[in-house]
């Protein structure tokens, strides 16, 4: 803890501060040796009293036992480096010898190592102790449990506020520059996740099938494989592959890239120069995102029917004629359209919570990894959580 | 002693290339135990890479790097315990307060009770002249003089017996900017410290630097300020003809004189 010597005792310290010969030391460690004259110990200093030896020095200074002696003598003739960290160690042992009331003296100090001392007892003056800046603050669990929930609360009525604020900017007063952004961002969320979307839709095809015709096969029933999986794909899956895989590719990309603008004041630049951030960060990304994943879930159903006819052909003795008349038969445009009517609402969650999070990173590069992170789960919660409540709608209405 | 002519650092031989532009043609430096050694030149002269290739951040194409009796390789850990170094931005780790800025290096390199540590780091925070309330703030809580303070705190965390210092006073008013030159020469007469310095601040350059070293033509040209600036390059003509460049140095003449008579 720190300790606030006073400045008189210092003063003191000085005067006694003298220049005087000492005798033969006893050797006790590579660092000190102890000697007792009467009633008197002195303490011959030795070696290197650097930042590297601390332990060892801590340890040595630890092992004196001053007893009923009145003074102490550090000798320091003998010492061959010093700096701050082995001035500020001997400087402390001393004030505990002070504190019992035993004297303490510093002798023979060569001027180049002295000044390390000096230095340290300045600072020490200028010390002031703080209460509790090192304690432990005490945890009240109650309180920060209701503060957490005061604080979640407001945050969330902020972020509904902030999307009805962005939203707002890009209806009230579409900008020009918005519209070549909004193509940009179609093309990185949306053309070029194309291949991998398409990639894991046509694997998910492949499990489908597979995994639906080793159950039908028990009845004869293989041909019904392709009503399963065109219903689970158009109606579901394909929509929920592509909105998962966006949210993990574009959702943390929009939180990085706008946390990054706003620890580097770039959103700070655009504000003073005129430019709402609103329009020119946040619109263009969310209307991006809205145009592409209905495509990209285009390309995710089309993917995912691969697999199926896929499999079908290679393992079912289904061949690509059946599984087409099958399909056209089984599948109403209806099917098609509950799943894409479902991706611009997944879209908008992920681009909203994505640049949301974003404009919140202050301060540090941690923060910004912390909700960049949190972009990526909450937009894939948010996307579930939704794609159960449209399936119950649609069973409800009949969709 | 003889250790007092050891150079701290010596460069021979350094030759730095980007492509087809040549930063550094064989350049030789030492710097001196004990000095202030300012290192002044125009953008794109190689001030930073060539405090880089000190510091090992930067891999040179030829040439030697001794600092301290270590030889420096790139990407190989130099002397870390015996340099600190203060970068222009201050680099302080954006998720620590200062104080745990201050701690991290010793917290590193030493096995250090918590206590021990924590007086360590304060008493380095007092030296830079912050104090206990900027010590538990973080850097983006603080000024940008505070920051270059906190970030010499963290330099100097190790009692290092040399320090860079990249720009130190770029990005301060005057005021603050006068305030750490007179903390840095007080540090160098306080702690032994010999220090290299990267600056554009000709204030800084003749109140506190004991010698300049200019790199002009892709060299090195290092005396004295009063040798320095009869030296018949146009560079250093021009640069120590700037009307800022002689205020700077009537008033280091004025500030010396008084100093002697006050003496």
């Amino acid at each position: 803890m720190l300790r606030r010597p006073t400045t008189d005792r210092n003063a003191d310290l000085f005067a006694r501060l003298s220049h005087n010969t000492g005798e033969k030391p006893r050797d006790m460690s590579a660092y000190l040796a102890v000697e007792e004259l009467d009633g008197v110990m002195e303490i011959n200093l030795a070696g290197d009293w650097v930042f590297a030896n601390l332990n060892e020095l801590q340890q040595s200074l630890d092992e004196i036992e001053p007893g009923d002696r009145r003074l102490v003598r550090f000798q320091c003739g003998g010492l061959k480096d010093f700096d701050l960290a082995g001035a500020w160690i001997l400087y402390e042992r001393s004030m505990d010898f002070e504190e019992v009331g035993i004297e303490t003296a510093f002798e023979n100090f060569r001027a180049t190592h002295f000044k390390f001392l000096q230095h340290i007892i300045d600072l020490a003056a200028q010390k002031e102790y703080i209460p509790g800046f090192f304690d432990p603050k005490p945890h009240h669990y109650w309180r920060s449990g209701i503060r957490a929930i005061g604080a979640n609360t407001i945050e969330a009525v902020d972020s509904v506020g902030f999307i009805a604020r962005a939203v707002l900017d890009g209806i009230k007063r579409p900008s020009r520059l918005v519209i070549g952004e909004t193509i940009r961002q179609v093309h990185a969320t949306g053309a070029a996740a194309i291949p991998i979307v398409s990639t894991i839709c046509f694997l998910m095809g492949i499990v489908l099938a597979y995994q639906s015709a080793r159950q039908l096969e028990q009845f004869g029933a293989n041909i019904f494989m392709v009503d399963l999986v065109a219903n689970a794909i158009l109606r579901e899956l394909g929509v929920l592959l592509a909105a998962i895989m966006v949210a993990g590719r574009s959702g943390s990309a929009f939180a990085a890239a706008l946390g990054t603008m706003k620890l580097t004041e770039e959103v700070d630049a655009l504000r003073v120069m005129g430019l709402n951030p609103n329009q020119v960060l946040i619109i263009p990304r969310v209307l991006g995102l809205v145009i592409a994943l209905p495509m990209l879930t285009v390309f995710a159903n089309a993917a995912g029917l691969l697999g199926g006819a896929f499999i079908g052909a290679a393992v079912l003795d289904i061949n690509g004629f059946a599984f087409t008349e099958r399909l056209a038969t089984t599948i109403s445009v209806n099917d098609v359209l509950v799943g894409l009517s479902k991706a611009p609402v997944f879209a908008f969650l992920i681009a909203v919570t994505g640049t949301l999070r974003g404009m919140q990173v202050k301060g540090s590069a941690e923060e910004l990894g912390r909700l960049t992170t949190v972009a990526v789960v909450q937009s894939i919660f948010l996307i579930i959580v939704a794609d159960a409540i449209f399936t119950v709608v649609y069973s409800r209405i009949g969709f | 002693m003889e250790t007092r002519q050891e150079p701290v650092i010596s460069i021979r031989g350094l030759v730095n290339r980007f492509g087809r532009q040549v930063v550094h043609d064989h350049l030789d430096l030492d710097v001196r135990r004990d000095e202030i050694l300012g290192v002044v030149g125009g953008s794109g002269a190689g001030k930073s890479v060539l405090l880089r290739s000190i510091l090992g951040l930067h891999g040179p194409n030829e040439g030697t790097i001794n600092v301290l009796g270590h030889d420096i390789r790139h990407h190989e850990p130099g002397p870390h315990r015996k340099w600190g170094v203060l970068f222009q931005g201050g680099a302080l780790l954006s998720g620590l307060t200062v104080q745990e800025n201050v701690e991290l290096p010793i917290a590193l390199h030493s096995n250090l009770p918590v206590e021990t540590r924590r007086e360590l780091a304060v008493l380095k925070i007092f030296m830079v002249g912050l104090d206990l309330n900027a010590a538990s703030k973080y850097p983006n809580e603080l000024s940008g003089g505070m920051r270059k303070r906190a970030s010499l705190a963290r330099a100097l965390a190790l009692e290092p017996k040399l320090l860079f210092l990249d720009e130190p006073t770029a990005g301060l008013d005057p005021i603050s900017a006068t305030e750490f030159d007179e903390l840095v020469s007080y540090l160098h007469a306080n702690l032994d410290l010999t220090i290299v310095m990267i600056t554009h601040d000709v204030d800084t350059l003749f109140s506190i630097c004991d010698r300049v070293a200019v790199l002009v033509n892709k060299g090195i040209i290092v005396d004295t300020l009063e040798e320095i600036v009869k030296h018949p390059d146009p560079w250093i003509q021009e640069y120590f003809g700037d009307p800022r460049a002689v205020r700077a140095r009537t008033a280091a003449r004025h500030r010396l004189s008084s100093r002697r008579e006050a003496e």
